[in-house]
């Protein structure tokens, strides 16, 4: 308060006492102590002199004038007074003039001097002071009855120990209070005043209320009575505004009861009943349960038995009609580390709020932040508790914005204080307080709370070791009725009768108090069982009678559409990654930095005599390729893995928002994917470019990054279903070692177990499930067939291969098996026929008949049905012979033909030295040698071998189709060219990225049904429930084993009584 | 089937798009790559003929053998460089140089010189590939005898046979122009390596005389390579090859025959051949030959 106000005020005091009567002692005091209130102690005396001059000259003119008419005096003092009350109007704020009225007022009534002509002034003032009349009315009225009936008006809230006569006042029930406490509130101004009329101790935050003395009940305060609860600030605002807010919460648990996986009792018939406006706090020993019914109530755990409802709504079974009323602040932060505070509360107010502009919501965050206390560092970031950049206390808080913005009906917060100072407890605890005040209904885990944040709540529940309900009810009575239950003295008295503690360790005293033995000695057994407790309580606690209306449930926030969210969600991660410059440059360099790591390493040149690289030699590339699915699986695992995990307990309150799932995992998808793309271009511009591989970036590019891209969905599912960093780190290799070895690069399918499916026609089963080994597949095809170089001759070169091969091997094979059979007739072998050489005959000769060149050559052997165990006889072989033969020199002849137009062309492109020159160019940069002999198989032990009654071709797989045609048989040979699809022959290329991004779509599935995470619970059930199924198995056979020992027994007896 | 027939088609069209872009300007008809019915060899050589005169060119085992016999220091400058495999694009060039890898290779081995022939060897089997004739060495086995000096025979031997099971196979798969130029290779390599020699004056006479026998192989082979004249490359070689046997004309042989007797050897009876063939040749005859064969070689490796 300024000089000048002080003076102007000191001179209003004077002209007031002076009317009429004239100063009292009791003004004087009353003067006296205000300035104490607001002055040192030296300044009290000065401006104490300064009333009494003021004092004297009112007198002095009083007396001039007493020969004339008082009125006129008083119209001089009216005069002055209007002078004064503008001057202070100008300076004073709307609240500070409200205050300075009611000090008037006080002034007044500190002798009970109400003379009209004070009255009058004061009435100008409030005039001048533009304050209603009404609110006048109230104030004074405030100020001068001491009767709690005569101040039965809207404004005036009055507590005291008997029942509540008023009709319009509100009430509060104070057991042990003597005289009332009346609270005023100046509605316009929404400042709250106290007055005390009896001779209890009150204490107003820790000051002694002196009886008929007016405070300021300013927010967040808390008047102490001695005995019984405090009365807050919120408890006050709450007792005003009930008025408009109806209760429209009825929260109900019956019988609530959850048994863990493991088989263990976790909670056992908890019973609760609450309507809005309450806060609840849960408490109980570590291990007794708070946090598993935390999670029940608020739905995210289902129970065994029993039910929640909010306005007889299931929770659990209805659970999209109730979601968006239920919030969770969890114990943990939901923040994201690299946004700002603000960031952090913006993004997820605009997942929430609907049909909202970005400027609102700016308000909105705003608005918040400053009544969080967090508007002043609103542009920090928010770091984690390791790299602190804000407070632990402005975390929490931050915390609880996040969910408070949105206004939950139902707000559920585990353990709010915890690691936090005691001020920083209170704050936060008061910001719950507060949300009482507006019909929110809170539950609150909470770990040993002090006294004051103890008496904040409305009610408590307790639960013991097993999750046994041992009370449910007011707080300071929990105290009482443990007390009593253990006999203590004075168990009548709730609280510390001196300092009005209610301490909850105290209370678990009793609770966990142990049996001592004779030496003293804990005995580690407890007084009271769990099981007892619960019983003394079941004769406590008369359940309240059911309040239950069917309401509808209040109007909750209206949440984004799928694809704002999915916006929005991209936004914050984009923000928060961006803001992680660490983050941003590693992944920006690791592929380009890989790349060329492994790319110089592998760059050689063969001739060592040479100083010239020529990638045509080079034989790293088809490791390179092999390299290239693996650092695509590995940086797309690595960069997801964590994600879903990093962000479980965002989401776990997202999951309250009723949010789509998919837009955010699509958003995420989006992210990681554009990561991937990038990487995948810098990995494979660097390493095509320093290895010399010419062209096909977008086809190498693809693979990688279609690779990357599932391995990224796949990273995303494990870090949705794994628990803990470590075990997603472990998973990895589990992913990524089958996959490498799979691929076919380095263990040849032919060398692989054959139960695996290992040497046989087709790759492997257990290969086929494997990405890399697609990504790998197609690189080497496409390497091989779409250079620039072998593009010219593949067409021609696969038929040369397919003839040379039928002319080299097949037909020659096929010969050997007839003129076998042949040679064993005419040495009389007994039992010339080898049915499983006919069978292969018969097979091969039928496929031979309808192959792919039958139609052209028009060479069939017709009698197909002849080459049978049961008819074939030297008649068949003979024609067998000739048709191979026909079909030999068919294939001779045109594999020359082939090879000569090759040659041909080849030739005409070496023909001068010139041409030779740019030829070996083209030669020596676009092919390469060694991939060309590894997907050809060049060096094959065996060119085709026989499996069962077929001939398979091992040798230049890359020229083969799949003979194969049927609808369904879309597996085919490892390198093929084309594969079946349906009958239809598909670019092995663009099949094996359609087949990863198939894989990617059914990860994604996976990841959007948790289906991993759900396995994963179940066999955790599963193994759980085995286990107590064995139990009970174990105990029944010994049941029954006894049983059946007692009958035995019985038997051998009687058997002797017979006897 | 159909779709067979419309798969075939769509090939065989993009073949010819293939044969339309060649330079040549023979536009080659699709279906030209498959003939319709097989063709009975029109114009075609003798096989057996072909065979024999094959047959006649002499194996490099025997020249090499000579050479160590004689003295002769092994010389790497002689060796085909095993880099130069990239240069060979063409049958043509791949088959006559798979005969002087061949040659080398025996070469090589005649003189214990284990570690360079897998190169060799794999240059071997790499052309073989290249001319779809690769079923003819087995590469596994080859390499890992080539491990050991121990067992240089059977290296020997499996190239022997691998070189003839070869030449007969295209032969009898109507390639034997690749055969005729094989043979060549390898003659011109072991003809080159022995005119190359450089030994005492003595030993001199016997490889002289080898080298004189060459005018009759000469001879034969390009009796035979006229017959192929049109294809491309041969006819340049053909010409260059008369150089060499214009050297050649200079060596006169002349034979005489005598009966065949028996006698005991390690009490065993043997036919003895008493005919002989005088070769008369001089030293510089022997130097031209040398020069003349040097040119063609050096041609057909580069």
């Amino acid at each position: 308060m300024s000089e000048e106000i002080l003076k102007a005020l000191m001179q209003l005091f004077a002209i007031i006492a002076r009317q009429d009567v004239g100063l009292s002692l009791r003004e004087r005091e009353f003067v006296e102590s205000f300035l104490k209130q607001q002055l040192s102690e030296s300044s009290v005396n000065e401006y104490l002199k300064l009333f009494d001059s003021y004092i004297l000259q009112e007198g002095k003119t009083r007396e001039e004038n007493d020969s004339g008419e008082v009125k006129l005096t008083s119209v001089k003092d009216s005069v002055k007074i209007l002078g004064i009350a503008k001057k202070i109007n100008r300076t004073l704020a709307q609240k500070q003039k409200v205050v300075v009225l009611i000090r008037l007022l006080e002034l007044i009534n500190s002798d009970q001097n109400f003379t009209p002509q004070r009255m009058a002034i004061i009435n100008t003032v409030s005039e001048v002071f533009n304050i209603s009349k009404q609110e006048y009315k109230a104030i004074s009225g405030f100020v001068i009855r001491e009767e709690s009936e005569e101040l039965d008006i809207p404004e005036i809230l009055i507590s005291h120990s008997y029942p509540n006569q008023n009709i319009n006042s509100h009430f509060i029930l104070s057991h042990q209070l003597s005289g009332s406490i009346i609270i005023l509130r100046v509605q316009s101004v929404d400042l709250y005043f106290l007055k005390y009329t009896g001779n209890s101790e009150l204490m107003l935050n820790g000051l002694p209320v002196k009886s008929g003395r007016i405070y300021n009940f300013a927010n967040g305060s808390v008047l102490k009575q001695p005995i019984g609860k405090p009365i807050f600030y919120s408890d006050i605002v709450a007792k005003f505004i009930s008025d408009t807010v109806e209760t429209n919460i009825f929260f109900s648990v019956e019988n609530v009861s959850h048994i863990f996986p493991n088989g263990c009792m976790g909670l056992e018939k908890i019973n609760i009943s609450e309507i809005s406006g309450k806060m609840v706090a849960i408490m109980g020993n570590s291990g007794s349960g708070k946090t598993t019914l935390l999670n029940v109530l608020s739905g995210s755990e289902n129970p065994s038995h029993g039910k929640v409802n909010i306005n007889t709504i299931n929770v659990h079974s209805d659970k999209e009609k109730i979601k968006g009323v239920i919030g969770y602040i969890p114990q943990d932060d939901l923040l994201i580390e690299e946004l700002t505070v603000y960031e952090n509360l913006f993004y997820s107010t605009m997942l929430v709020f609907r049909d909202h502009s970005t400027l609102q919501i700016t308000e909105k965050v705003d608005k918040m932040l400053t009544s969080l206390g967090l508007y002043q560092i609103r542009n920090l970031k928010v770091g984690n508790p390791m790299n602190k950049k804000i407070s632990g206390g402005q975390r929490k808080r931050l915390n609880i914005g996040l969910e408070l913005i949105r206004e939950p009906s139902v707000l559920f917060v585990d353990e709010p204080t915890s690691g936090l100072s005691s001020r920083d407890s209170e704050n936060v605890m008061e910001l719950l307080r507060e949300l009482t005040v507006r019909g929110k209904l809170i539950f609150v885990v909470i770990h040993q709370p002090s006294s004051e944040i103890f008496k904040m709540f409305d009610k408590v529940v307790i639960l013991d070791d097993g999750g046994v309900q041992i009370y449910y009810g007011n707080p300071v009575e929990a105290a009482i009725y443990f007390k009593k239950i253990d006999n203590q003295i004075n168990s009548d008295v709730g609280e510390c009768p001196k300092c009005g503690n209610v301490t909850p360790e105290a209370i678990f005293n009793i609770i966990e108090s142990q049996i001592v033995d004779e030496y003293g000695k804990t005995t580690g057994l407890r007084k009271v069982q769990p099981k007892e407790w619960a019983r003394y309580f079941e004769n406590f606690y008369k359940p309240e009678k059911e309040l239950q209306k069917k309401t509808d449930l209040p109007a909750t926030y209206m949440k984004q559409g799928w694809w704002r969210q999915l916006n929005i969600y991209f936004r914050r991660d984009i923000s928060s990654k961006l803001a992680n410059r660490q983050y941003i440059l590693l992944n920006l360099l690791e592929a380009p930095v890989l790349a060329f790591l492994l790319a110089y390493i592998i760059r050689y040149i063969d001739d060592p005599a040479s100083g010239v690289y020529i990638f045509r030699e080079n034989a790293n590339i088809m490791p390179y390729l092999f390299m290239c699915t693996i650092v695509a699986l590995f940086t797309g695992l690595i960069v997801s893995a964590e994600e879903i995990f990093k962000d479980r307990k965002i989401l776990k309150r997202e999951s309250f928002l009723n949010l789509s799932r998919s837009s955010y995992l699509i958003s995420k998808i989006n992210i990681l994917f554009l990561i991937s793309a990038i990487q995948a271009i810098l990995f494979i511009w660097v390493g095509n470019s320093v290895l010399g591989i010419k062209g096909m970036y977008f086809e190498y590019w693809l693979v990688f990054f279609s690779l990357a891209a599932l391995a990224n969905v796949i990273g995303l599912n494990i870090s949705s279903a794994f628990n803990s960093a470590v075990t997603i780190y472990i998973i990895i290799p589990f992913l990524i070692i089958p996959q490498m070895v799979l691929t076919g690069a380095m263990f040849s399918f032919d060398r692989i177990n054959f139960n695996l499916g290992g040497g046989r026609e087709k790759v492997p089963v257990i290969a086929e499930i494997m990405p890399s080994r697609w990504a790998f597949e197609a690189l080497a095809v496409n390497q091989f067939m779409n250079n620039d170089y072998e593009k010219h001759f593949y067409d021609m070169r696969k038929l040369e291969s397919a003839f040379n091969f039928k002319n080299v091997y097949y037909i020659p094979e096929l010969k050997g098996y007839v003129e076998s059979y042949k040679s064993r007739v005419i040495a009389g072998d007994d039992d010339p026929l080898k049915k499983a050489d006919i069978l292969l005959l018969h097979n091969e000769i039928l496929k031979e008949n309808s192959s792919f060149y039958a139609d052209h050559h028009q060479i069939i052997f017709e009698d197909v049905s002849s080459i049978s165990p049961e008819n074939f006889n030297l008649n068949t072989a003979d024609a067998i012979l000739f048709y191979l033969e026909k079909l030999e020199s068919f294939y001779s002849e045109n594999f020359n033909r082939v090879n000569s137009i090759i040659d041909r062309q080849i030739s005409e492109m070496v023909s001068t030295p010139e041409k030779r020159k740019e030829y070996q160019q083209w030669y020596d940069e676009n092919y390469n040698s060694p991939l060309a002999a590894f997907v050809k198989n060049t060096y094959a032990p065996l060119p085709l071998v026989r499996l069962g009654n077929k001939l398979v071709q091992k040798i230049d797989p890359v020229y083969l189709d799949p003979s194969d045609r049927r609808l369904l048989s879309f597996r085919s040979h490892f390198l093929a060219p084309n594969k079946n699809i349906a009958g239809r022959l598909v670019p092995t290329f663009y099949l094996n990225i359609t087949i990863l991004w198939f894989f990617t779509l059914i990860a994604y599935l996976a990841l959007y049904f948790d289906i991993l995470k759900k396995l994963l619970l179940f066999f955790e059930r599963n193994s759980g429930n085995s286990k107590s199924s064995l139990n009970e198995n174990e105990k029944n056979p010994i049941g029954k084993k006894l049983f059946y020992k007692d009958l035995e027994d019985e038997r051998i007896l009687s058997n002797t009584n017979f006897n | 089937m159909k779709k067979q027939k419309t798969i075939l088609v769509i090939l065989l069209l993009i073949l010819g798009q293939f044969m339309s872009g060649c330079q040549q300007g023979q536009r080659q008809e699709a279906s030209d790559l498959l003939s319709d019915s097989f063709s009975e060899g029109d114009l075609r050589l003798n096989n057996a003929m072909i065979a024999e005169v094959i047959s006649s060119v002499p194996n490099p085992v025997e020249i090499t053998s000579i050479l160590q016999k004689s003295g002769v220091v092994y010389s790497q400058d002689l060796l085909n460089p095993a880099g130069n495999i990239s240069n060979y694009n063409t049958n043509f060039q791949r088959a006559l140089n798979i005969g002087v890898y061949g040659t080398d290779l025996i070469y090589m081995n005649i003189y214990d010189r284990t570690v360079a022939t897998l190169r060799y060897l794999s240059n071997i089997r790499e052309l073989a590939g290249d001319l779809r004739v690769e079923q003819f060495f087995d590469y596994a086995t080859l390499n890992r005898l080539s491990e050991s000096s121990k067992n240089v025979d059977s290296v020997l031997f499996i190239t022997n046979t691998g070189f003839d099971k070869m030449s007969r196979y295209l032969i009898d798969q109507g390639r034997s122009n690749i055969a005729v130029l094989i043979s060549a290779g390898t003659w011109i390599e072991s003809l080159y390596i022995a005119a190359h020699a450089q030994t005492t004056e003595a030993n001199r006479e016997t490889i002289n005389k080898r080298i004189g026998e060459q005018k009759k192989v000469l001879d034969n082979l390009l009796l035979l390579m006229n017959f192929y004249g049109a294809d491309s490359g041969l006819d340049e070689l053909i010409e260059d090859l008369m150089t060499v046997k214009k050297e050649f004309d200079n060596v006169t042989i002349t034979y005489q025959y005598a009966e065949p007797s028996i006698r005991e050897s390690d009490g065993m009876l043997v036919v003895v051949d008493n005919s002989r063939s005088k070769v008369d040749i001089s030293d510089e005859t022997v130097r031209n030959i040398a020069n003349a064969i040097a040119v063609v070689r050096n041609k057909i490796i580069e």
